[in-house]
């Protein structure tokens, strides 16, 4: 289970997140919508440890994060696909997926490169596993960037906008491998403004506003005109993303 | 009284040796100045508190000094004040090899920075250690980085090494000096003098750039 529990994070004089508390438990696909600057990639951003916390707590399985050694632990257990792929330009795809398996989990290089390589077939980049990040198009990369976070074997996936800066092809390609993750019980946090996709994949919706969590409804309930649709903030949000 | 004013087969086994020991010592100085300036850089990577900024400031004093003053105070003064021998090679390789680690550690540290820092997030994200994240995700694309203005750079130091000629050590600006006494021949032996120095540094520099092409080829980044 990832817990967060009275979450508070600042730049500066600016609150980005204000009192955050989430539970994300096996199994669940949890997505976080909210508009630009409202704090879902920096909450993000403090379950896989990039941002220090500066009041409340977040474990991942009962490991903390804000504990050095905890977080080594913690780090282990979930994985995070970036809005911007941050794959390393000087390995080719292959590389990039056997990194961490072969540093942090000890595999061997062949039995990396095997799983590796198994994974790439699986999101139609077999023949280019060979590639490097440069020779490939934006899905393609963020597609490695899927399968990096997958070799991992974590329980838990972090998805940090992760068709942002795609086109809607490139998107397409990229959530069709998600739903496919989705269906086989991958637990996910899944950080999008993609609404609709969002509606047919996760178990729960949770709706940020100015650093502070608005609603966490399953699914159903946040589409609801009792539910979620009844908080103005969220009606407006959803009718101007469905609008563009 | 006679003088042996014209060339000898013998003068070129001199300038042979003088050439041998310029690169001897060029060689001998990067090699240190290398492994410092690269440990100076990645115990800044590190932070590592009080040492970096002594490091750092150390660097800027090698830096903003001449080499010939550095050369005379190690030769010189440093006996001087601390009541020890040094020989002229001694002070020779004390000396480049520290200027040499400074421009080095200067050369590293701007390598190390221009690796964009999403991908150490990602690395460290999935686990890798500091260690890990430069062993793997930096290093290789900071040499590839650093190696055109340290070719720059060595090409500049082997000229440098010249300098070491004014504290006796018998290097091939050394020797010119002495076939030229001898000769009285002077443009004929700078001319050959500065020749040996001018192919040796078109062989660093065309070195370098081989190297530079190989650790870029086979990343294939565009526009980098």
């Amino acid at each position: 289970m990832i817990s967060v529990r009275g979450v508070r994070k600042s730049f500066g004089s600016a609150t980005v997140l204000d009192g955050i508390d989430l539970e994300v438990h096996r199994g669940e696909v949890v997505s976080i919508l909210g508009s630009s600057g409202s704090g879902k990639s920096t909450l993000v951003r403090c379950i896989n440890g990039l941002e220090k916390l500066d009041g409340g707590r977040i474990t991942v399985d009962d490991f903390d994060v804000s504990h050095p050694k905890q977080l080594a632990e913690a780090r282990k257990r979930s994985a995070t696909v970036f809005q911007l792929f941050n794959l390393y330009p000087h390995m080719t795809a292959v590389q990039n997926v056997t990194l961490a398996p072969i540093q942090v989990l000890k595999q061997s290089r062949t039995q990396a490169e095997s799983a590796a390589r198994a994974l790439l077939d699986s999101v139609g980049l077999g023949a280019r596993a060979d590639a490097y990040p440069a020779q490939l198009s934006g899905g393609q990369r963020q597609r490695v960037g899927i399968c990096r976070a997958l070799a991992m074997k974590p329980s838990y996936l972090l998805l940090d906008e992760i068709t942002s800066a795609l086109d809607p092809e490139m998107t397409a390609e990229v959530l069709s491998i998600l739903a496919r993750l989705a269906k086989t019980g991958t637990t996910m946090v899944f950080v999008t403004h993609e609404i609709e996709f969002a509606r047919t994949i996760s178990s729960r919706i949770v709706f940020l506003d100015k650093g502070q969590l608005v609603v966490d409804l399953p699914t159903g309930q946040f589409f609801a005109p009792d539910g979620g649709m009844s908080k103005p903030r969220i009606a407006q949000f959803l009718s101007k993303m469905r609008k563009d | 009284m006679m003088r042996y004013t014209s060339f000898t087969s013998y003068d070129f086994i001199l300038l042979a040796q003088g050439l041998g020991v310029s690169l001897a010592l060029f060689l001998a100085t990067t090699l240190i100045g290398l492994f410092v300036g690269t440990m100076w850089a990645i115990i800044r990577f590190y932070r590592v508190p009080v040492l970096t900024q002594f490091i750092t400031f150390f660097a800027e004093l090698l830096k903003n000094s001449p080499v010939l003053v550095q050369l005379f105070l190690v030769f010189f003064g440093l006996p001087a004040l601390a009541k020890i021998n040094i020989t002229p090679v001694e002070a020779a390789v004390i000396t480049l090899s520290g200027n040499t680690a400074a421009f080095i550690y200067v050369i590293a540290v701007s390598a190390i920075e221009s690796i964009g820092r999403d991908q150490i997030e990602s690395a460290r994200v999935f686990g890798l250690s500091r260690w890990q994240v430069l062993r793997h995700v930096i290093a290789p694309q900071a040499v590839a980085f650093a190696i055109g203005p340290l070719t720059g750079l060595l090409v500049n130091q082997l000229q440098v090494t010249s300098l070491i000629s004014v504290i006796g050590v018998v290097d091939l600006t050394k020797i010119g000096n002495i076939l030229n006494l001898r000769t009285l021949k002077p443009f004929i032996v700078w001319t050959v003098v500065g020749g040996l120095y001018y192919v040796t540094a078109k062989l660093i520099a065309y070195g370098g750039a081989r190297l530079e092409q190989r650790l870029r080829a086979h990343t294939a980044w565009k526009g980098l």
